[in-house]
């Protein structure tokens, strides 16, 4: 039987360096998946591959039974897969949540008899969702990095996907900030409606570097290395496995 | 109904100082041939009227979408052409030649569009700048259809007397420019276009993340942005009765960048008070002892504006003279001590 | 007919390329396209005309005075209005527009708008192939080339050169690195506009001018600089050999359409970026598909 979503034999090229070698993996409807690796590990190219932002030099991704390889961004998200900016990106002039309603704006989600008038009321309830109502009205530019990463995820939510990639979606939020987001993508991960705002009970794929944070919501880890994946498994698994710390501590651990 | 309308005007415009004036501006356009009817002053602000449509055109299209176009005058000339050369061979009447012309202009965004689809920044702004060049030398290469270097002349007019020509362009502007005005309209409850143009223009990438096809977008706002530029061009064609290479010009597109960059850029409003200020204030200088000097001044104008007040007169002075609520971002009077809706104190809100 | 396609190829080439790279430069340093380019030529070439002809000044100095006073104006210019908007890309089109407005309409309110040439700084003219060239054409081709030579010396080899590349590549990282980016920026605009006031110098005894002559080569040099790559010194230069071939191409094969010579050079312009978005050199950092 087909995965819900599938990568394979996913590679990126940039000249002579291969960000993304190879790489293979799954995620099933109701699991949550944590992508960890070092810096410049290729996880955001990764990313950005699996979203159609960059065009993989080699490989396929398969998302409910499609084939959406090199597929353009909005006809991916239109798919139901939703990715978030590690380097934010809001649009900068525009209010909070105007930058949401652009969003709700998805024919996928409009096209369920929802007019534009509703998408007014479905952004505040995706702002109130990640916490930042109270800013709705100031310009995004206005907004502290934090509130900038979860201006992103109510960005990404108000599409209504069914798979959310998550790119360090825990940047610059302090420790108190960080315990609200995961619990909320819990929530949302449970499916359901928050006011006008509606939850496919997406799958995840979050990409993090605080990984006490991570390891707690997360059902399987895969772990990115020079482009390459060196472990998948659960998170107990996974702090385990030698070759992670060695990729980690960047030297030898002697098993233990 | 009537009586809805009256209650909007109390409530929603007469509070609103920017808002009063626009509808004192539409008034005073409305009663001018009874201010004054001789035929210069006249002829003038109905030339007014159509460069107000291509200003407000190439505000939408550069100003909202970002996609700077520094050849707003093909569409001008392909409207006009367009028009033209539809009378010469078809023998149609103006009222359906300027929109058929302007569908034309229409298309010719789009096929514009189509190479600028791959470009961004001083690359899409340069490529376009090439287009009218390029069409008016082609023009000029086939003498037996353009009438070359001459033009084509004997164009029907567009109304009997110079008042009807007046009322035909004014009335033409005020639809257009509403129709613009809602298609850009960024808080619309019914269409989103607006929004999307705003996104596009913020950050195209993050667009198409959200599950906007920005390239469809793009492909529109070139085609809305070409209709109405082409109806400016077919207006004036049939206003003048001629038509000639002139309206491919170079100084045309960057006249158009002038004006909106003037009365204040993504504002739709900006562009139609910087033809109305600039273009009867230009034409005054002319005849008089400065008229020497005018292209001078004009240059001077946009240089000191672009350094010293980047957002435009009008928006300028919009900002002083109106204060959004920060509560319920309604407008209201900068000299409110409280929002007029919600009564949120307005004091703090600092200039600016 | 070869041998006088591929002379006039080279002389206007060159011209061209001087202008190009120039414009090229402050582009690729300072990310400002400066369309004021060409009008800086034109008031080089007024200089030119009215030192020698009007003051009865000698070659040299005004030659002097010529290039200095350009580079200066360029400074001048840059320093106190550019610089404000340089965040603003759309900004600095307008404005360096309406400063090549300026100087034209000064220059109609100075001197009318007739016709003008320089005196030649070479008399005399020589056979080359069976074609007479002029000894201005040849001088104008000898300094070209060492000026591009000079040029490539400098960037490639200099302290200066480096800073420059460097701002040109991260102005961030270059700050960073303790190159005061701002030197580095008005440097890369004397540089610039010095270029175009040698042109200037050069080609004063050879085209004639007038107040409007800064719109046709402006044209033409958007069109090198945007085919061979915003940025690429060496596009610029490659680029201003084929558009001056192309055009005089289309002068000597149609004679009687002389003016469609900026419509092929825009539809080159235009068929080079459909298939390659950032020009011949230029390099698109791979962000996104677009
Ligand atoms: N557009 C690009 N062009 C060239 N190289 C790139 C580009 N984007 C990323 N790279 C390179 O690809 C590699 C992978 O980068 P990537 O951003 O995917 O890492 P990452 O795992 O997300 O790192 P981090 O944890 O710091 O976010 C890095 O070496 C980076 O320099
Ligand atoms: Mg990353």
């Amino acid at each position: 039987m087909a995965s819900f979503f599938e990568v394979e034999n996913l590679t990126k090229r940039f000249g002579g360096l291969v960000a993304v070698d190879n790489v293979s993996f799954r995620i099933e409807r109701d699991e949550i998946v944590g992508l960890i690796g070092p810096n410049g590990s290729g996880k955001t190219t990764l990313v950005r591959c699996i979203i159609g932002i960059l065009s993989p030099t080699s490989g396929t991704v398969k998302f409910k039974g499609q084939d959406i390889t090199r597929w353009r961004p909005w006809k991916v998200v239109q798919a139901g897969l939703a990715g978030t900016f590690q380097v934010v990106k809001p649009f900068r002039r525009l209010p909070v949540i105007a930058n949401v309603m652009v969003g709700c704006l998805c024919p996928r989600v409009t096209r369920r008899g929802e007019w534009v008038k509703s998408t007014q009321i479905k952004a505040r309830d995706a702002l109130e969702f990640v916490g930042i109502m109270d800013r709705a009205l100031e310009p995004a530019s206005n907004l502290s990095h934090g509130d900038l990463k979860r201006l992103e995820v109510a960005r990404a939510i108000a599409t209504e996907p069914e798979l959310l990639i998550l790119d360090e979606p825990f940047g610059g939020l302090n420790p108190a900030e960080t315990e609200l987001v995961a619990k909320s993508m819990k929530r949302l991960h449970k499916g359901g409606r928050f006011g006008r705002l509606h939850s496919e009970g997406p799958a995840m794929l979050i990409i993090e570097h605080k990984l006490s944070e991570l390891m707690k919501i997360v059902d399987k880890v895969i772990v990115l290395n020079y482009g390459k994946i060196i472990a998948y498994g659960t998170p107990e698994e996974i702090i385990r496995d030698p070759q992670v710390i060695e990729a980690y501590t960047g030297k030898e651990v002697p098993v233990a | 109904m009537l009586k809805r309308r009256l209650n909007d005007f109390r409530w929603g415009v007469l509070p609103v100082p920017g808002r009063l004036m626009a509808v004192i501006f539409f008034v005073f356009l409305f009663v001018f041939p009874l201010i004054s009817d001789a035929r210069y002053p006249l002829l003038i602000v109905t030339l007014a009227c159509i460069y107000a449509i291509f200003a407000v055109s190439w505000d939408l299209l550069s100003g909202y979408t970002g996609q700077v176009n520094f050849g707003h005058a093909l569409f001008f000339g392909v409207g006009a052409y367009g028009s033209a050369l539809l009378y010469k061979y078809l023998g149609l009447p103006p009222w359906a030649t300027i929109p058929l012309g302007a569908l034309i202009a229409a298309l010719a965004g789009v096929v514009t569009c189509l190479p600028a689809l791959r470009l961004r920044g001083p690359y899409l702004s340069l490529l376009t700048l090439a287009f009218p060049l390029l069409l008016s030398q082609v023009a000029r290469a086939f003498p037996e259809v353009t009438g070359g270097y001459i033009g084509i002349r004997g164009l029907p007019a567009l109304a009997a007397s110079p008042i009807g020509r007046y009322y035909v362009c004014l009335i033409v502007m005020i639809v257009s420019v509403l129709i613009m005005w809602k298609l850009t309209d960024a808080g619309s409850k019914n269409v989103r276009t607006g929004l999307i143009f705003h996104a596009i223009r913020e950050d195209e990438i993050t667009a198409r993340a959200t599950g906007i096809n920005t390239i469809r977008y793009k492909i529109l706002a070139f085609a809305i942005g070409g209709f109405f530029g082409g109806i400016a061009g077919g207006l004036f064609g049939h206003l003048l009765r001629t038509v000639g290479l002139g309206v491919f010009a170079i100084s045309l597109s960057f006249q158009a960048i002038i004006w909106v960059v003037f009365g204040g850029i993504v504002s739709i409003y900006g562009p139609v008070i910087g033809v109305f200020v600039l273009y009867p204030l230009v034409e005054l200088m002319q005849g008089t002892a400065i008229g020497e000097y005018r292209n001078l001044i004009m240059a001077v104008i946009v240089i000191l504006i672009l350094c010293f007040m980047p957002e435009g007169i009008a928006v300028r002075i919009r900002d002083k003279i109106e204060r959004q609520c920060p509560r319920c971002k309604l407008s209201n009077a900068a000299w409110r001590r409280e929002c007029r809706a919600c009564s949120a104190s307005l004091r703090h809100v600092a200039d600016g | 007919m070869i041998v006088p396609i591929i002379i006039r190829t080279l002389t206007l080439g060159g011209v061209y390329a001087l202008l190009a790279s120039g414009m090229s430069l402050i582009f690729g340093v300072a990310h400002i396209v400066n369309l004021a380019h060409t009008a800086f030529f034109m008031v080089g070439a007024y200089g030119m005309w009215f030192l020698m002809r009007q003051q009865g000044w000698g070659p040299i100095e005004s030659i002097l005075v010529t290039v200095v006073g350009v580079t200066l104006l360029g400074l001048l210019v840059y320093r106190v209005f550019l610089n404000r908007v340089r965040q603003h890309p759309q900004a600095i089109l307008l404005i360096t527009i309406a400063f090549a407005l300026v100087f034209q309409e000064l220059l109609v309110l100075a001197f009318g708008s007739h016709f003008r040439t320089a005196p030649a700084l070479i008399q005399g003219s020589r056979l080359i192939l069976g074609v007479r060239v002029t000894n201005q054409d040849l001088l104008a081709l000898g300094v070209v080339a060492v000026v591009m030579i000079v040029m490539w010396l400098v960037l490639k080899k200099t302290k200066l050169g480096i800073a420059i590349r460097a701002t040109a590549n991260d102005a961030e990282i270059a700050n960073l690195m303790g190159i005061s980016v701002p030197r580095t920026l008005l440097i890369t605009m004397g540089i610039g506009t010095a270029l175009a006031g040698v042109a200037a110098v050069l080609m004063a005894p050879l085209w004639v001018f007038y107040p409007y002559i800064w719109m046709s080569p402006l044209t033409m040099i958007l069109a090198i600089v945007v085919l061979g790559g915003l940025g690429s010194i060496k596009g610029s230069v490659i680029g201003a050999f084929i558009i001056a071939l192309v055009e005089t191409l289309v002068v000597f094969l149609l004679p009687q359409h002389g003016y469609m010579t900026t419509a092929f050079a825009l539809l080159a312009m235009i068929i080079v970026l459909s298939v390659r978005p950032g020009g011949l050199f230029g390099t698109i950092f791979e962000e996104e598909r677009l």
